[in-house]
């Protein structure tokens, strides 16, 4: 093996090692399990966001919506038919892609700024339907009672979940699992594809790829994950209610992807500083989504290609100023 | 028949506010290929605001009429120069970025100042009670409504078509690096459609006060409608807001008593038939 493989092996065994040690010293360094649930379930959101935002540049603001109606599709297999956990999440996850195949299906028909606003208006109709239909979704109230069975398939009961500590165990093995799935993803000629799109959207099409389907398909892929990211969150909590679906998710979990850089390993990153930030600043400030107001700003302004992009010509800049200063030593 | 007549009436007055809130964001759209997605926290500031002139300074609701369009119209100047200008010339997510942490900023700020409880706004005496024809009643105050948005809409369109600041917006919508070129001062026409952009948002939020009352949150909802607005009329279009704000406050009225569970849903249903039949809107170009 020549040096060049041995050291894109190390480096690839590194980044796959690096998500299960971080996931493991996750509950260590919070305060407890419930935060470290919090972190995980969120995370596995905010990867199906980086798949739309990061990886194909489709900035939507419809992930609420696809949380919101997996945790419905978990309450209601999981309270009015008694199902399983497997069938409580799939059923979450099931009906996160069909929600995110409709905002995708109208949505993409637009591009640019218009795209987005279309992903926000069409989210706004799911949190509406929840509002309206109140005999299906408890509207104010929400649904309550949502259970959090053992995780068993048939009569085989595999781990029972009614500890903090096991739900986080399970919810951290469904992240690294849907973790390496995405990256599994990306690094396919499929995700090749999104990324040839994002980077420029006439050029794919011109080479002959079906933009539109391959947008759909991210969208598809973005709604089971973050689907299934609410039906973990509402079996968690035990209930499903409206500020799981409404606009202000959608900006939670954007703002999450936004400062992790919409990259995979920020997926996890950017819930853990929200989340921190959160639980460190709600105590001395109430107020504190104001400080993620103006981190977006910040971003905005002065990263505008990203914020891993950002910090990488930040870094480059202050490298060649500390080499300018080491030379005129 | 009188009911359906009612709330025909009803959505038209709700659907002038929506225009007023979506006009400004479709004609900066046009000017700039800029989305502002803290237009709708300026509706909800509009809201706060009137609240604060007529009841807690208790000027009354006249004074709040008076003063919330040019402060608000000053105040969105102010961060025009400081801050929006500088993200013209970004890609659109960085846009995005900042004006939607821009709208949170302005949210926490309204909830810090006024609490997150929703305030009552009074409907003002010289309008309260309903006027009668025959069988048929109606309130005052949104009498008013509809009639003081129908003479602004009328106001509007002679400043769009009749005046040079009017010329200026539609030529610069047209061929904007054309006028730059021949020595207009493009940032200043921004500027000033900026302004009034916001004022008109904020105004639309001092007349929903009384009628919906004021909480913080009805800034994203305000900005969740008039997104469905412009893309039902057609993005940079002016009677496309005026057409889509209509039709949106049409529908949803009359469906609030034939189907009322649908009478929020049946918007986006509407946005997405539109879409799939007319990409750039009812009356949009391209």
């Amino acid at each position: 093996m020549d040096r060049q493989a041995t050291k894109q092996a190390g480096i690839r065994a590194v980044e796959l090692l690096a998500m299960p040690i971080a996931l493991i010293l996750l509950p260590m360094v919070l305060p407890g399990y419930l935060q470290a649930n919090e972190v995980v379930i969120y995370a596995i959101a905010v990867l199906g966001s980086a798949l739309l935002f990061g990886y194909t540049g489709l900035m939507s603001f419809g992930q609420g919506a696809f949380y919101g109606m997996g945790a419905y599709g978990c309450g209601w297999v999981g309270t009015a038919l008694g199902g399983s956990l497997p069938e409580m999440l799939l059923a979450g996850a099931a009906l996160g892609t069909l929600s995110a195949l409709i905002v995708g299906y109208f949505s993409i028909r637009q591009r640019g700024v218009y795209f987005v606003m279309l992903t926000l208006a069409f989210a706004q109709l799911f949190y509406f339907l929840a509002y309206s239909f109140r005999g299906l979704t408890g509207g104010d109230n929400g649904m309550t009672d949502i259970p959090r069975p053992p995780l068993s398939i048939g009569n085989l009961r595999f781990l029972n979940l009614d500890s903090p500590a096991a739900f986080y165990t399970f919810c951290a093995i469904l992240f690294l699992l849907a973790y390496l799935a995405v990256r599994r993803i990306v690094q396919s000629p499929f995700g090749t594809t999104l990324i040839a799109i994002r980077e420029n959207e006439n050029r794919a099409r011109a080479i002959g790829n079906e933009v539109m389907l391959f947008k759909l398909a991210a969208f598809a892929f973005s709604g089971f994950l973050t689907g299934l990211a609410g039906a973990l969150h509402a079996s968690f909590l035990g209930i499903a209610s409206l500020t799981g679906i409404d606009l202000d998710m959608s900006q939670t979990i954007l703002a999450m992807t936004i400062i992790g850089g919409g990259t995979l390993g920020g997926s996890l990153a950017g819930p853990l500083f929200y989340i921190v930030l959160s639980s460190w600043l709600s105590t001395i400030w109430p107020r504190w989504p104001m400080l993620i107001g103006f981190i977006l700003i910040a971003i905005g302004l002065y990263c505008p290609d990203g914020l891993w992009e950002g910090l990488r010509s930040a870094l480059r800049k202050a490298m060649r100023m500390g080499g300018a200063r080491h030379v005129s030593n | 028949m009188n009911l359906y007549l009612l709330q025909i009436m009803n959505g038209v007055g709700i659907g002038m506010l929506y225009f007023l809130i979506a006009v400004g964001l479709s004609v900066i759209f046009g000017l700039l290929r800029f989305v502002n997605f803290a237009h709708g926290a300026f509706f909800m500031m509009g809201a706060y605001l009137a609240y604060t002139v007529s009841v807690s300074f208790n000027w009354g609701f006249w004074a709040a009429l008076l003063v919330v369009p040019p402060v608000t119209f000053l105040l969105a100047i102010l961060l025009e120069q400081t801050l929006l200008r500088h993200a013209y010339h970004l890609p659109h997510t960085a846009q995005i970025l900042l004006t939607f942490g821009l709208s949170m900023v302005l949210q926490e700020l309204a909830i810090v100042i006024w609490g997150t409880d929703g305030l009552h706004m009074p409907t003002p005496g010289a309008l309260a009670g309903v006027v009668q024809w025959g069988s048929f009643i109606y309130p005052k105050y949104r009498l008013f409504v509809t009639g003081f948005t129908a003479v602004l809409a009328a106001l509007l369109w002679w400043l769009l078509e009749g005046t040079r600041l009017g010329s200026l917006v539609r030529a610069g919508s047209e061929y904007g690096d054309m006028m730059a070129l021949l020595g207009y001062d493009t940032r200043k026409v921004f500027m000033y459609v900026f302004g009034l952009g916001v004022a008109l948002a904020a105004l639309s939020g001092a007349l929903a006060a009384p009628l919906r009352g004021v909480e913080p949150f009805m800034g994203l909802t305000g900005l969740g409608i008039a997104f469905v607005v412009v893309v039902i009329g057609g993005m940079g279009s002016f009677p496309g807001a005026l057409i889509g704000g209509l039709l949106v406050g049409i529908l949803q009225s009359v469906l609030s008593s034939a189907w009322p569970e649908m009478a929020q849903p049946v918007i986006y249903i509407c946005m997405a038939v539109i879409l799939i039949a007319r990409p750039h809107g009812l009356m949009g170009r391209g």
